[in-house]
């Protein structure tokens, strides 16, 4: 018998094939989980999170970061504004119109403050 | 974590690609359920070593949560752009080893002999030793090419993107690495229970 009648025929060949498809190497649960372990520590985003870390950036995250921080600051900004120069309206709805500075003695409003004039 | 659900999940490679980079915790579990297994048994396919093969994979994998951010949509299957990172990882090893030792076959447990189907197991098992061996044998392109083709089961046109080579010149490698694997084994057909009556 020659060496070429011996050489394994196609569907034979195939049959070895199909049977080592069969056969598929699997891997073991803890190999995965160590995959699944790296395929999270490498994620961008909580890589970019771990590395930021920290008290202060956590309560920066919490207040909004920088637009809220302006946004605060805006406020802030007009409130000393309206302290300072109050526009006519809101002294008239505070105070009333005809209410004169002399007239706003806290002792005119209170019993003890009478029992002290008294004195 | 549910392993089988996530591996099959209904979303695309390249949206749980997308979902990963955006910090998804779900899409990174997906894609190592989806793709961890079959790129270590093509690596186990082409070195026949599960500690190197976990390597490989392992490498392979890390590789690609690494391209990740940079990943552009149509480009490249992710499937593709993995057999072709594992199989050049392997190929590399391969060389390494080369001339340092032969390939080592993994110890795989003996079936206990009076057990049910046995002789049968024993058969099976003897037959793929001798492939194994066979197949490691062969240059390395070539053996990529088969593995790739008969047993992975791809179709020639994705085999030519993984190897980067046009699809005649796959046809041509498997032909001839089939033809390499049968003279191989033709000494063996006793082993693999191919007696010629």
């Amino acid at each position: 018998m020659s060496k070429a009648d011996l050489e394994l025929h196609d569907t034979e060949l195939d049959a070895l094939f199909a049977e080592a498809q069969q056969a598929t190497p699997e891997p073991s649960p803890e190999f995965m989980a160590r995959l699944t372990a790296e395929a999270l520590a490498e994620q961008p985003q909580r890589r970019a999170a771990v590395k930021r870390g920290g008290f202060w950036s956590e309560i920066w995250e919490a207040i909004g970061g920088a637009p809220a921080l302006a946004g605060l600051a805006v406020a802030g900004v007009a409130g000393l504004w309206l302290g300072i120069y109050p526009p006519a309206a809101v002294t008239e709805v505070i105070w009333g119109a005809s209410v004169a500075s002399d007239e706003l003695s806290p002792y005119l409003s209170f019993d003890m403050a009478l029992a002290l004039e008294e004195m | 974590m549910n392993v089988a659900f996530d591996a099959a999940t209904a979303e695309s490679d390249e949206a749980l690609i997308a979902a990963y980079v955006a910090g998804d915790a779900r899409a990174a579990r997906a894609l190592t359920a989806r793709f961890g297994p079959r790129v270590f048994s093509h690596a186990y396919r082409l070195l026949q070593d599960r500690s190197e093969a976990e390597d490989v994979a392992q490498e392979a994998l890390l590789r690609l949560w690494k391209q990740a951010p940079d990943w552009r949509a149509g480009e490249a299957k992710v499937s593709t752009w993995l057999y072709r990172v594992t199989g050049n990882l392997c190929i590399d090893r391969i060389r390494g080893k080369r001339g340092r030792a032969s390939v080592a076959l993994d110890a795989v447990a003996e079936p206990e002999a009076d057990a049910p189907g046995a002789e049968d197991r024993l058969q099976t098992q003897a037959r793929l030793s001798a492939l194994e061996t066979a197949l490691a044998a062969l240059p390395d392109r070539q053996r990529q090419a088969l593995v790739l083709r008969h047993i992975e089961g791809m179709a020639n046109p994705e085999i030519a993107e993984i190897m980067d080579m046009s699809v005649e010149a796959v046809e041509s490698l498997t032909a001839r690495g089939k033809r390499a694997l049968a003279q191989a084994l033709a000494g063996r057909r006793e082993e693999l229970g191919y007696v010629e009556s």
